[in-house]
């Protein structure tokens, strides 16, 4: 019973953030003209909150938090992103980066779906609040980063619709470019800082509870490389100033070096279960 | 027939000389609606007057020839034109004023085709007439209906059409662009060369959007202090132009030298090889005042004048393809206030109609209490409510019928059957004679 409302929620969530995304491409179609921004972006902010009552309802029905299996991390990384695109709120025109982070969310509460949002039966060691930090500013990273992806690739849009002197209604639609530059900026420094710290706090819970950082483990491998991506991606931003196109990019091939190395991994490499 | 005509010039028909003589302020266009009222059948009236269209908009219940007394009341504003007034004036009526409107609304009749300011002074023009303080009001139910509509009709195509797509012009284009780089013009300098004339439209439009700093480098220091005071910006010596350069977010250059001020290597030096904040450049020169190449610089985004068009001419083609939708637009709602203008029509033959059956039923309740003059008072007010109730049931189905004639077109045969079959033209002098008699419901005794 509590697990059939926990999917229900899910649905109703996910039946709003496709609506969303339906408005969002009827809004670029029409060059964002009108209220569709307005109305995508408050179904949005809805699918956001029954998302949030969703992983409540997880939470509490099975006494444990939505941090470890794959469907409930998935959920909760969804719910991350979704709570960073709420952010945008204060970035004006910059809000229409949903049109991006709508369908990676609408995927990864998908995928959660299909393979579950289940309790996790190998929870013992993660439960303290030291995993769930840990685990948390993981998710805050890297919903960091997707934004960071988004308002790159339109960034990359604009400034092909700007070279090649075309106004139609994806340049319309599309943000400013500064606007672009400034959310991608502040969600990649702020995925970086925050990925860090949760690299830090996993390698010291390993060390504590564990007493071995298990670098071979295909999640540490992961979250490593991804660190190093994160890092790359800042160092090529802050290096090319001049070119901000290149950090565009950057952050663009950043964020799809990570997504297809986690399935590779996911594929290649058998996982207990875990968020990897 | 809608008794609506409109008589006008616009900038299709007549040059600005000619123009601004029909040209009304606000208390003359008013002064003008009055004095057709009160002299001549002018119902409803509604004048409007932009830079590009003078439309006198009237309206009447009688047979008055509306056309001519509008004719003349704006051929008496304009006085005596060289070759007559004749030639610069066109009218329509009836449905034709009606569409001509929805097209000026919409902004299809507009000098750059699809602006959506007109919309604005249409109902501004609308406002100042229905709000006007005088002692009859100047709009009444026709007027009202039409302008509202017409309203709705502009911003139903400008949603539903890319009619007001794109910018249409260069001074906007430059603006958009401007936008589509920097988010807002706030806190944002903007650098002119030169002092053409349309680097002042593309100052003009920035300088609405809120530009912080505006800097004007001239060869002539007196030609770049004139401008810079009309903007409250700050001239700059043509010498300095390269320092100044590395101030600006947007350059408008728009000199008439004949070869080219800005270099690529210039444009280094100036910068001093490092830029980090995007610059928009928009060279509206004959010949170009800035080296195409400075263009592939890294955050530059160069336009020449011919890029610019490129743009408004594409968004024009884009506007224009929306005629077809816009048409039906306009089609579809000139045939629904034609329709409601018809049941207008039919609103004092019903309430004639039911008049005449109700002064019937007096008459017949009269002929009743005669005959039963021991009827308890109570028992009246049951028989008189009884007869109401009958009166209403019978008219339902005739009334209702009457309107969705009149909605499918055959009004005015449907309307002359009523009147002809109730006689109800005379209803006064009907009522008083026949009240002994059979009534149309068929009473007797």
């Amino acid at each position: 019973m509590q697990s059939t409302e926990v999917y229900l929620a899910h649905f109703v969530s996910l039946i709003l953030y496709i609506g969303s995304l339906i408005v969002w491409l009827r809004s670029l179609v029409k060059g964002g003209r009108g209220s569709d921004p307005a109305v995508a972006f408050g179904l949005a902010s809805l699918g956001v909150l029954i998302h949030v009552y969703a992983l409540i309802l997880f939470t509490s029905s099975y006494h444990q938090l939505p941090l470890t299996g794959i469907g409930p991390s998935l959920s909760s990384l969804a719910l991350v992103i979704g709570l960073a695109l709420l952010g945008t709120i204060v970035f004006g025109e910059g809000r229409r980066v949903g049109i991006v982070v709508i369908p990676v969310i609408i995927l990864l509460e998908t995928v959660a779906v299909v393979l579950g949002v289940e309790p996790s039966f190998e929870v013992m060691d993660f439960q303290g609040a030291w995993f769930s930090l840990h685990v948390m500013m993981a998710f805050v990273g890297l919903g960091g980063m997707t934004l960071s992806f988004a308002a790159s690739s339109l960034y990359v849009i604009q400034l092909g619709e700007l070279n090649n002197k075309r106004m139609g209604r994806l340049f319309q639609f599309t943000p400013p470019l500064v606007t672009l530059d400034r959310i991608s900026r502040v969600g990649l420094v702020t995925g970086f800082v925050t990925f860090t710290l949760a690299l830090v706090l996993g390698w010291f819970w390993t060390i504590s509870f564990r007493q071995s950082l298990d670098q071979l483990n295909p999640k540490v491998m992961w979250s490593i490389m991804t660190w190093f991506v994160f890092f790359g991606v800042l160092l090529t931003r802050n290096l090319s100033r001049m070119k901000p196109q290149r950090g565009a990019w950057a952050s663009v091939l950043g964020f799809a070096v990570i997504v297809m190395s986690y399935i590779a991994l996911r594929i290649f490499v058998s996982t207990r279960g875990f968020f990897l | 027939m809608i008794p609506v005509a409109v008589v006008g010039v616009s900038h299709k028909t007549a040059p600005v000389g000619v123009r601004e003589r029909f040209s009304f302020t606000n208390a003359e266009a008013l002064a003008l609606l009055e004095s057709l009222r009160d002299y001549s059948g002018m119902t409803e009236g509604v004048i409007l007057s932009t830079c590009h269209r003078t439309e006198l908009y009237v309206c009447s219940g009688s047979d008055f020839d509306l056309i001519d007394s509008a004719v003349s009341a704006l051929k008496r504003k304009a006085g005596d034109l060289v070759g007559g007034t004749d030639q610069y004036l066109y009218h329509y009526s009836g449905m034709q004023a009606a569409e001509h409107l929805y097209k000026v609304t919409a902004g299809l009749e507009s000098l750059v085709f699809g602006e959506a300011e007109i919309q604005g002074q249409v109902k501004e023009a609308y406002n100042l007439i229905r709000n006007s303080s005088t002692d009859r009001p100047l709009v009444g139910p026709i007027l009202n209906r039409l302008f509202q509509s017409a309203l709705a009709v502009g911003g139903r195509i400008r949603s539903e059409t890319p009619v007001g797509q794109g910018a249409a012009s260069v001074a906007s284009v430059a603006a958009g662009l401007a936008r589509k780089i920097f988010g807002g013009l706030e806190n944002r300098t903007v650098m002119i060369l030169g002092a053409g004339s349309t680097a002042e439209l593309v100052v003009e439009s920035m300088e609405r959007n809120g530009i912080s700093e505006l800097l004007v480098s001239n060869r002539c220091l007196g030609h770049a202090q004139k401008l810079a005071s009309r903007f409250s910006g700050r001239a700059v010596h043509f010498t300095e132009m390269s320092f100044s350069l590395k101030e600006a977010d947007i350059l408008v250059a728009s000199t008439s030298a004949p070869y080219t001020l800005v270099t690529l290597e210039g444009f280094r030096d100036a910068l001093g090889g490092f830029r980090e904040k995007p610059l928009l450049i928009l060279d509206l020169a004959m010949p170009r005042d800035i080296e195409a190449e400075v263009g592939g610089e890294p955050n530059v985004f160069l336009y020449n004048v011919d890029d610019l068009k490129e743009i408004v001419d594409d968004n024009l083609l884009n506007r224009k393809a929306s005629i077809p939708v816009a048409h039906d637009i306009i089609n579809e709602s000139v045939s629904s206030f034609l329709d409601w203008n018809q049941t207008l029509e039919i609103v004092p033959v019903i309430k004639d109609l039911r008049e005449s059956w109700d002064q019937e039923r007096k008459n017949q309740l009269e002929w009743l209490w005669k005959k039963l003059p021991d009827l308890p008072e109570d028992e009246k007010g049951v028989v008189s409510g009884f007869s109401k109730r009958l009166i209403n049931k019978l008219l339902h189905e005739p009334v209702s019928r009457l309107k969705k004639g009149v909605g499918n077109g055959k009004g005015e045969d449907f309307l002359e059957a009523v009147r002809y079959l109730h006689d109800i033209q005379d209803l006064a002098s009907e009522s008083a004679e026949d009240s002994e008699d059979d009534s149309v419901l068929g009473h007797s005794d």
